[in-house]
């Protein structure tokens, strides 16, 4: 999309912000909120609303005195670069101009791009610490995403091929005209595969073993501290509710309101969460074992089913 | 592939072989040297292990303790035997009653003191409440070293009812100091016959709730299934006992070998599994949580009502145990706990030995365990074993 004016950019550039304003305070609240539904089930009260603020703000404002080398503080900010990368190709709300970031055609590879990006940034940082156990957390943390990125590519791949665009608006306005034109439902195979390799994506139980507090305190994040661990919080809000949108956007029929985006990942988010509750984690050879076998399977499935039945 | 021990794999010979294992180069690059502890969630308590990893494989583990700086035994013996009551609790926090009743015991036997019934029955009741009060810290603390957060949540706070219970029956939650030569404190306040059987009835019911979601669980069994497996070989040669070695078939229970106080007179078998992994030790201690929800209810029943909680003690400030020697033993949650005592006479102990099971099952038994596992299930392998590291270091 070209804009015609220095205007037109400072008006998406504005939009973008404010969007990128409202995703990350939701993004907190539903933290917040999550925490305490997590709470209730293990019979606890939970965390106040504000918290995740205050720890966002708390840490923001510390200053560091010691130093672990330039690509340490790097990590945090090429992590949360790609959060706001991801979320800056995504229309978080469909038919909205104003809320429809910096959508354009071929932006769904941009965004699976932004996803690794950030990582791999928080990967090099951690590196950069010297501490063991970040070394131990980055390597099982690349290794699960690589293998739950597998089932998550092939049902990206499916929908490709479903909808023939790269777009995330036009798979967005395909969905269009009521639920039965969701993907969830005119492609379940692939919605299943996807749904399976989030459950990876969340970091919930039992896909949680790289930030595991028991069997290595705390993975990458270990020698974070100060502002860069506040970056990181920060990020975990934004990142978070930014995959929700994508998966509601390409499996869920997208949203045309601001309630119908909440509604719509909220669910989404359940999944992970009664999932996390229930289960404890699996070690990362375990972890790599599972999403090769049955949400792969079901992934290459919805790509024989889009062949075969689909777009025959 | 569930991660066994190298060692079982090999056949059960390889079980009692001692021998060190080959020190390697650590400058080769192919080996990581990871301390695990004194300071970290996957630790029970004041130790650490020194892990030497070749990917994510454990190929060496060596203990160490030395990070408590209390020395209990030496503190015993320059205080006066009713100082000693505010030592002895702290050697095992999650569950002192055992110390104070081993100490208390020792002490009459020395003495020639003999306890009134009720004060039998008392001391039952107080070891039995703090067994279950332990199990339930260790069923969380198993299911959180898997990364379960629910069921410790749902344990601890059952575990928290016991403690109140503690708190009406002794006055104090964790270091009771109920126990004392010649019986117990105080008799059972009015009304903690129903409180308790309530704790009873819904710590019964949350355990069925534990055991469908953490023990028929895949992701548990996934983990504990063939992790840490004890030979039965190892079971003499390493000195295991208790849960540990019950789960590996061996009926071994001194409630009911050597019976004390009044366990000849509740109706209970001892429970043995035929796992001898830390899947089998969780179940395993599973259903002796259970039968000591059983054994409360029974002491309950059956402790009589009235009578003296106390015998007729000299004045304590001038008290002086006659010369002797003496060990006393007791089933923990554990396994055999006990204490060695040599008196002379005087107003203090001469010396005192306190044999906790920790001290084989964190160390030697760790040891060989850990060899051969993946670095991420030597949290819960280390709380299979169910260990309290203040008995190691007494």
């Amino acid at each position: 999309m070209i804009y015609q004016s220095l205007g037109e950019w400072f008006d998406k550039i504005g939009n973008f912000s404010l969007t990128l304003l409202i995703v990350t305070v939701y993004g907190l609240l539903m933290g917040a909120f999550i925490e305490r539904i997590i709470a209730k089930v293990q019979g606890r009260i939970g965390i106040p609303y504000k918290q995740p603020f205050i720890n966002v703000l708390k840490n923001i404002f510390k200053r560091t005195a010691i130093s672990h080398g330039i690509m340490f503080y790097l990590g945090p900010v090429f992590r949360i670069a790609g959060g706001i990368g991801t979320l800056a190709f995504i229309p978080v709300i469909f038919g909205s101009e104003t809320f429809s970031n910096f959508s354009t055609a071929g932006d769904l590879f941009l965004v699976i791009y932004f996803m690794f990006f950030g990582q791999l940034g928080m990967a090099l940082g951690a590196g950069e610490s010297g501490h063991p156990y970040s070394a131990i957390g980055v390597a099982r943390g690349l290794s699960q995403m690589t293998a739950y990125e597998v089932p998550f590519a092939l049902a990206v791949v499916a929908i490709v091929l479903q909808y023939g665009t790269l777009s995330i608006n036009d798979i967005v306005a395909a969905q269009q005209g009521g639920w039965q034109h969701w993907t969830m439902v005119t492609n379940w195979p692939a919605t299943l595969a996807a749904m399976l390799a989030f459950l990876g994506m969340t970091g919930y139980s039992p896909f949680d073993i790289f930030l595991a507090p028991q069997e290595i305190p705390i993975g990458p994040p270990t020698e974070f501290h100060s502002a860069y661990l506040g970056l990181l919080q920060l990020n975990r809000a934004l990142f978070g509710a930014t995959k929700l949108i994508l998966f509601m956007n390409l499996f869920f029929g997208g949203a045309t309101g601001w309630p119908e985006l909440m509604l719509k990942t909220w669910l989404i988010y359940m999944v992970a969460i009664v999932v996390g509750v229930a289960f404890p984690r699996y070690r990362v050879d375990q972890g790599i074992r599972f999403f090769f076998k049955l949400p792969t399977l079901i992934g290459i499935m919805s790509i024989i089913y889009v062949q075969m039945v689909l777009t025959a | 592939m569930t991660s066994l021990n190298r060692h079982t794999l090999t056949g059960h010979s390889a079980a009692l072989d001692f021998s060190q294992p080959e020190p390697v180069d650590l400058s080769s690059g192919k080996y990581v040297k990871l301390w695990q502890g004194p300071q970290h969630p996957g630790i029970t308590g004041n130790m650490s292990l020194e892990l030497t990893l070749e990917g994510d494989t454990i190929i060496g583990c060596k203990t160490h303790v030395g990070y408590l700086h209390r020395g209990f035994e030496k503190l015993m013996e320059r205080r006066t035997f009713i100082q000693n009551f505010t030592v002895v609790c702290r050697i095992a926090v999650p569950e002192p009653t055992f110390n104070e009743y081993l100490y208390s015991h020792a002490v009459e036997e020395l003495s020639g003191i003999e306890i009134p019934d009720r004060a039998v029955w008392l001391r039952t009741l107080n070891l039995e409440l703090m067994r279950l009060a332990s199990f339930l810290m260790w069923i969380g603390g198993q299911s959180g070293a898997f990364g379960m957060y629910t069921v410790p949540n749902w344990t601890l706070s059952h575990r928290d009812f016991v403690l109140d219970l503690f708190e009406e029956m002794t006055g104090a939650r964790i270091y009771h100091m109920y126990i004392v030569p010649g019986g117990v404190r105080a008799g059972l306040p009015e009304g903690f016959e129903k409180r308790a059987r309530d704790v009873m009835d819904s710590t019964e019911k949350m355990l069925g709730q534990v055991e469908r979601v953490m023990f028929n669980n895949a992701v548990t069994k996934a983990r504990s299934r063939g992790l840490g497996i004890i030979d039965p070989e190892m079971i003499d040669p390493y000195g295991i006992v208790g849960p540990n070695a019950r789960a590996c078939g061996v009926a071994r229970d001194l409630r009911k070998d050597e019976p004390y106080l009044a366990y000849d007179q509740l109706d209970f078998d001892i429970i043995t599994g035929h796992d001898c992994d830390a899947y089998g030790r969780a179940w395993q201690r599973l259903q002796e949580t259970r039968q000591s929800i059983d054994l409360i209810r029974q002491c309950l029943d059956r402790m009589p009502v009235d009578g003296p909680f106390q015998a007729d003690m000299p004045n304590v400030l001038h008290w002086k145990v006659p010369a002797g020697e003496t060990y006393v033993k007791a089933e923990c949650t554990r396994g055999e706990y006990g204490y060695y005592m040599v008196t002379d006479g005087s107003e203090y102990v001469r010396r005192v030995h306190v044999r906790g099971p920790s001290y084989t099952h964190a160390i030697a038994v760790m040891e060989r365990l850990a060899v051969g596992c993946n670095i991420a299930d030597i949290a819960g392998l280390m709380v299979s074993l169910h260990t309290y590291p203040p008995e190691i270091e007494r």
